[in-house]
């Protein structure tokens, strides 16, 4: 039986009713599952989640990666098949998202955001003052300031040693490792997550590592653990004392979470079932002073085997637990908190009811299923919905899934499902997805996008508005934004694991500041909130310590910094 | 009801009418075969659409029985076009929508951003949370259409405004308005646009500068002589909007409703189009921002397109503004006089600006300043003008030195605290509106204020004495001087203020 009808036959479970699927065997539903397929596979019912919306604004997205001056290829033999990151981040001080990209087997580049407000992409390439050594063989790259210097530093995931470029002034990184006491190990390092645990004041590091290529009978059954890095007590980094994360089953994506709304989040790790043997989808407790332990049956964590590529966290159904987004090779995994889990991590996958199963080519002849890697919840139209990106791309050359296999951009529409509009997006390349970065890079308030493609050049899509079905060369604007800033004293200063809750009548939305997740690829900067139609919003911060801030009231199509303890909000203005 | 011909010629006919009868009869003859003739000629060319098979007939229940298109309103509209919009405005201004027009709401709240109710609605209308009225024109009829309402006509602001909290029906989650008249709100609107316009390009520059000299500036925000406080810009592009007043923090000036919070004629239409008569514009409440073509679930779709909001903007800009009369009476004259003099002495003039000088009368829809959820200038492929100074009571107006028209506004479009521990009347309401404190309001604009009585923003007020004497917080030290006054100098500013009427 192939691969593809085992995905459509995990799908296949959720045409029936929630209540009827847990009594039903996973084998039932397989047989189900099985009758099934053609339907799947061929009835309106597939296309209906795939349909052109003719009412939701549909963002256009130009690709403009030679004006923007960027040219780069994420390339190398299999270690390369995953991976293919980039990060964007602020490396010089003045608020616009600059742009770091893994290459595989070519260096890692910098490129500094010279973009004019409102217009066309642009960016300068900058050389890094480090060993050319380092920025070879990057897969990953996430951005967060580890020593609390308001620079933002780089974690490059790399197949062999993993470095830390720690920032400086007008994007001058350095070497790190050795003063933080990151030894970085000598693993396949394919994934990577950060959390600031209560009081303490640097962060804990996650890193995921992928197959153990020296091990017997390598690359079958052959995961390397992972690893758990908690600072010291010493006034700077000291990550000398690493934990073992045990068992571990090829990890490609995790991310610290707070499932359950604790306060304590956990760590989330998705891994490849290509390589493991006996593995599943991990959750880990990381309780303070203690050792982490897996989320076990008895914690009421279900089995789970994917081929887990990207995680993505939002709360899209507005009831405080965030809703993930797994990537995987055929169906993405939609996965929401059973309401009726009793404080469990038991999760019902509501992908195909919402129309987000995303499982093969929307577009094409090519009907093979999808191989799925970046995930990314955004708001791309600015209608006050998330939307869900997902980079798509053959592995290499696997016969059994799509060789044409263009991402994903799926607008959440008012009825809770997701459309999908790649094509009229502008976005359905024949590339090769992998990691991805989106941001609003030349600050008109509307997310742009970057695509690292495996051995092709990386995309650089500039979002100019909605189409104008009066004038097509003229694009429309969309709905109203918001992008916020968070700083707080002390350690942890770019607030990462608060909240951000952001109310406009009736709708509450939500932002969660992450460091992990995603397909080798973490951004750190504004977090952008579409309005739709409302004008003004109150936002409510929830510290990572807990407390609440009290009420800002900002209006749209603003960026909002706020600084712990202000009383009013600042507004950004870019140049 | 109209057929639209009959309508359009009737309406120019009314509104061409001179003072002198024998001129008026052959004025009219005139006006009349203009009017045959352009409809003749503009008919084909109009941007109407019918809006359904069974409209034209006389006895049709449908208030609205054609739709103007939006796409074909463009550039500065000529004389007779932008007549023929504001006629067809009118006419939606005076209509007593029907739920053949889409009337009701069942099925969504009252909120600017459109919103479902819990439950379905269980009476057509609501005196708190509306739909509360038939017609604009029937609470804005003071002392003709587009005028003021009395105690009757006020309405609420109420806490669900923005929300769900709207299914309540209990007042006391509610503020009560009195209903404002509108006329010169284009000049209004138009004076917001270019104060608005200064004070972010003051923003822009004092950022720029900051950003030059690498140190932390502030900037005084004066825009026509109205002073709106302090902004700091620091050398990373940072605004501290701490020390801003009477305006919103993005520099924006919102005239219209006694907040102030409004930006526009057109967002206001929109959003009293649902509130009090649960008629949808389509471009808040259509398909692009909820999914749905009948999201009030009163079984009619697109109820009310982005042309009719136009038509309804452009009747409204191109009101006449209120004047004021020299009084035939030579005591009234001679106190009128004496009362400009003490209103100045007694520094109301401070708020109550004589008036303000404004650039250009050209008035663009859409305008510059709306939000999504309000047509903006970037989402049409056209944009109409409507050039004020076409209108017959522009060349009244008077000019400058320096070219510009002088708006005997009254006011000074900026929001001042009203009411203090000693003098609260004007301090009144329960719930503070769109981010703005419950006792803070924009200066009332006193043209017309003679016409307009009720007074006070609740319209609980009988006299101008009465709401003079309540003014307090910023407004304390004017009024504490005017209660001390001789009973005759303050029946002077009564008649002064008495001088200034909307011309009917």
């Amino acid at each position: 039986m192939s691969i593809f009808k085992l995905q459509y036959m995990a799908a296949s479970r959720n045409f029936l009713p929630r209540k009827n699927r847990k009594m039903i065997p996973d084998i039932v539903s397989m047989v189900i599952g099985a009758g099934l397929i053609i339907t799947v596979c061929s009835t309106s019912r597939a296309n209906e989640n795939m349909t052109n919306p003719n009412f939701s604004d549909i963002p256009q997205m130009q690709e403009q990666s030679d004006k923007a001056g960027i040219s780069h290829v994420y390339d190398g033999p299999w270690e390369f098949f995953v991976g293919g990151g980039a990060s964007a981040m602020d490396c010089n001080g003045d608020r616009r998202p600059d742009l770091a990209m893994a290459g595989g087997t070519n260096p890692l580049q910098l490129f500094v955001n010279k973009s004019s407000t409102g217009g066309v992409l642009s960016f300068e390439a900058r050389k890094l003052e480090i060993d050319a050594e380092d920025l070879l063989n990057v897969l990953g790259i996430y951005a967060l300031d580890i020593d609390n210097d308001d620079h933002t530093d780089l974690v490059l995931l790399r197949l062999g040693r993993n470095i830390i470029l720690k920032g400086g002034p007008d994007c001058a990184f350095t070497r790190a490792n050795e003063l933080f006491a990151i030894e970085g190990g000598n693993a396949w390092t394919t994934s990577f997550a950060a959390t600031f645990e209560k009081q303490v004041k640097f962060p804990t590091l996650a890193f995921g590592n992928y197959v153990d290529r020296d091990a017997p009978g390598s690359p079958w059954g052959t995961c390397h653990d992972n690893v758990l890095l908690r600072p010291g007590k010493a006034e700077a980094p000291d990550y000398s004392s690493p934990t073992s994360l045990t068992p571990g089953y090829c990890t490609l994506s995790m991310l610290f979470t707070d499932w359950n709304k604790s306060g304590t989040p956990s760590l989330r790790v998705s891994n490849d079932r290509q390589y493991y043997r006996g593995g599943e989808e991990q959750l880990w407790h990381i309780n303070k002073h203690q050792p982490p332990r897996l989320y076990s049956r008895e914690d009421g964590w279900q089995h789970l085997t994917i081929w887990g590529m990207g995680i993505a966290e939002a709360d899209i159904d507005g009831d405080g637990f965030p809703e993930y987004a797994l990537t995987s090779m055929g169906d993405t995994k939609l996965q929401s908190l059973d309401p009726q889990a009793n404080g469990l991590p038991v999760y019902t996958d509501i992908a195909w009811e919402r129309g987000a199963t995303a499982h093969r080519p929307y577009t094409g002849t090519d009907l093979n299923p999808s191989t799925g890697w970046h995930s990314q919840f955004e708001d791309f139209n600015n209608d006050g919905i998330l939307d869900l990106f997902i980079a798509k791309g053959n592995v290499e050359k696997m016969p059994d899934f799509a060789n044409f296999d263009p991402d994903n951009m799926m607008l959440g529409q008012p009825t809770g499902k997701f459309v999908e509009v790649g094509e009229q997006s502008g976005i359905a390349l024949a590339t090769k997805g992998r990691g991805a970065v989106i941001t609003d890079f030349n600050m008109d308030g509307m997310l742009d996008l970057v695509v690292v493609n495996r051995s092709g050049p990386a995309s650089v899509f500039r979002n100019v508005g909605a189409r104008n079905e009066e004038n097509t060369d003229k694009s429309k604007s969309m709905g109203n934004w918001l992008q916020i800033e968070l700083q707080q004293d002390g350690p942890n200063r770019d607030a990462v694991g608060a909240l951000i809750s952001i109310k406009s009548g009736n709708n509450d939305r939500s932002r969660r500041i992450n460091i992990g997740g995603g397909h080798a690829s973490g951004s750190l900067g504004f977090v952008h909130v579409g309005l739709g139609v409302a004008e003004r919003a109150m936002i409510r911060i929830k510290w990572p310590d807990g407390s609440w801030s009290s009420t800002y009231r900002v209006f749209a199509n603003q960026f909002v910094v706020i600084k712990r303890d202000d009383v009013v909000p600042r507004y950004w203005f870019p140049q | 009801m109209f057929n639209s011909k009959s309508h359009f010629f009737k309406e120019f006919e009314m509104k061409s009418r001179p003072a002198s009868k024998t001129n008026a009869r052959q004025s009219g003859r005139k006006f009349a075969v203009f009017v045959i003739n352009a409809s003749l000629i503009v008919a084909a060319a109009l941007p109407y659409s019918h809006a359904g098979g069974i409209s034209d007939k006389p006895w049709s229940e449908k208030a609205i029985t054609d739709h103007v298109q939006q796409s074909r309103l463009t550039g500065i509209l000529t004389t007779q076009e932008l007549n023929l919009l504001a006629a067809k405005g009118k006419k939606l201004f005076d209509a007593k929508f029907t739920v053949l027009d889409g009337a009701g709401r069942p099925l969504a709240t009252h909120a600017i951003i459109p919103t479902k109710r819990k439950r379905p609605i269980q009476k057509a209308f609501n005196r708190i949370s509306g739909p509360d009225a038939n017609s604009c024109a029937s609470c804005h009829n003071q002392p003709v259409t587009g005028g003021a309402g009395d105690f009757n006509l006020n309405v609420f602001s109420s806490e669900g405004f923005t929300g769900q909290g709207s299914d309540s029906t209990d007042p006391q989650f509610s503020n009560e308005r009195n209903t404002n008249h509108i006329f010169g709100a284009g000049l209004i609107e138009l004076l917001a646009r270019e104060m608005t316009a200064e004070l972010q390009e003051l923003r822009r520059k004092v950022l720029i500068d900051t950003r030059n000299s690498g140190q932390s500036q502030t900037v005084r925000l004066i825009t026509k002589g109205v002073d709106f406080g302090n902004l700091t810009a620091s050398a990373d592009g940072l605004v501290d909007l701490s020390e801003i007043q009477g305006i919103d923090t993005d520099l924006v000036i919102r005239p219209f409703s006694q907040k102030g919070v409004i930006t526009s004629l057109r967002q206001f239409t929109i959003n009293a189009l649902n509130q009090h008569h649960g008629m949808q514009a389509m471009e808040r409440f259509g398909q692009r921002w909820t999914a749905e073509a009948d999201f009030d679930g009163d079984g009619l779709p697109n109820e009310v397109t982005a042309g009719d909001i136009s038509a309804l903007v452009a009747w409204q800009a191109t009101l006449a503004p209120p004047v004021v009369f020299k009084p035939e009476k030579q005591n009234w004259q001679q106190a009128s006089a004496k009362g400009m003099k003490l209103f100045g002495k007694l520094e109301c003039t401070n708020c109550h600006l004589p008036s303000l000088p404004l650039d250009s009368l050209k008035f663009a829809d859409p305008g510059p300043l709306d939000a999504a959820g309000t047509l903006r200038q970037s989402d049409s492929s056209t944009q109409a003008i409507y050039d004020l100074a076409k209108t017959e009571w522009a060349a009244s107006l008077p000019r400058n030195a320096d070219g510009q028209v002088v708006v005997p506004l009254f006011g000074d479009l900026k929001r001042h605290v009203m009411s203090d521990g000693e003098v609260n009347k004007l301090g009144n309401e329960l719930l503070s509106q769109r981010f703005v404190a419950r006792n803070e309001f924009i200066t009332a604009e006193l043209w017309g204020i003679a016409s307009t009585m009720p007074y006070g923003h609740r319209g609980d007020m009988t006299t101008l004495d009465e709401v003079i004497t309540a003014h307090g917080g910023e407004a304390r030290l004017s009024r504490d001087r005017y209660v001390t006054l001789s009973e005759q100098d303050r029946l002077d500013i009564i008649a002064y203020l008495k001088t200034m009427v909307i011309k009917q």
